[in-house]
């Protein structure tokens, strides 16, 4: 891939537009993993909207920047965290006697409560924080195929 | 004649199993009770049409919506079937997200490194 010169400057415009929409993004994404069981949405969509902010910070600022302030890292142990929460919050349901997944210490809040789910609400957070950490990591990875070159050969001779 | 004789032996190894395990099944459906059974269930005992309506706009929806409350507690019916009643196959289809992703990263990462390789080469 060869870009010609002065392509990989961004716009401006695309700047602030990034810069405008992130927060926006980001709240969104949370707001939908964190209400997931009392309202239209859940774990998965949420997450994934929240990943897609990682494309935002790439069309403002470019991949150097994006992988700069995203630890792929982090990314990589925190899906494998949150799968690992998955499966002991649905072990716990063993423990107590039931089956897989049971929903146990249901009764803490009213109905309709953020919290009412029971350990639903915490299996929900676990897939989002999973799908999240996931998806993050699969757009890095795109970013970096599609980034041009010569940053990494920049970075090869520096 | 050594890859011959080890096929034959993985052929018997999984013949074996798959003996053990129809025997297990049909020791299983021969010996175990059955968990449900709906022949004994009477379904005015379930849902009383006399008490409930069944009728109006919310019917369906409200006795599906009442027994979830009783079993899960849970107001959102959609997660509770997802998160409690069907949790394997939340857990299933994260782990296919995960397998995704390691994928993905094996695939991309190799067409990265071989395509440096083949720029190095023209520059060469």
């Amino acid at each position: 891939m060869k870009y010609k010169k002065g392509i990989t400057q961004q716009n401006v415009i695309v700047k602030c537009g990034a810069d405008k929409f992130l927060p926006f993004a980001l709240i969104f994404g949370l707001y939908i993993i964190l209400f997931g069981t009392v309202s239209p949405g859940g774990g998965f969509q949420g997450g994934v909207i929240v990943a897609s902010s990682a494309l935002l910070l790439y069309l403002g600022y470019g991949y150097k920047t994006a992988s700069k302030a995203i630890s792929s890292e982090a990314l990589r142990v925190g899906e494998s965290v949150g799968a690992t929460l998955y499966v002991i919050l649905g072990l716990g349901g063993i423990f107590v006697g039931s089956v897989f997944c049971r929903n146990i210490f249901y009764n803490i809040g009213p109905v309709g409560d953020l919290i009412s789910g029971g350990t639903i609400t915490f299996m929900s957070y676990a897939v989002g924080f999973k799908v999240l950490c996931g998806v993050g990591f699969l757009l890095l990875l795109l970013m970096g195929i599609l980034a041009p070159d010569t940053d990494n050969e920049k970075e090869a001779k520096e | 004649m050594k890859t011959k004789t080890r096929r034959i032996l993985a052929l018997i190894c999984v013949l074996m199993l798959l003996a053990a395990g129809l025997y297990a099944l049909v020791w299983a459906k021969i010996n175990l009770p059955p968990t449900y059974d709906g022949s004994k269930v009477n379904m005015n005992e379930v849902v009383d049409p006399n008490v409930e309506d069944l009728n109006g706009a919310d019917g369906a929806a409200a006795i599906i919506v009442q027994k979830n409350l009783d079993e899960a507690y849970a107001a959102n019916d959609v997660a509770s079937v997802v998160f409690d009643f069907r949790g394997y196959d939340t857990l299933g289809e994260s782990f296919i997200l995960l397998t995704a992703i390691a994928g993905s990263f094996v695939i991309l990462a190799i067409s990265h490194r071989e395509a440096g390789k083949e720029e190095e080469k023209d520059e060469v």
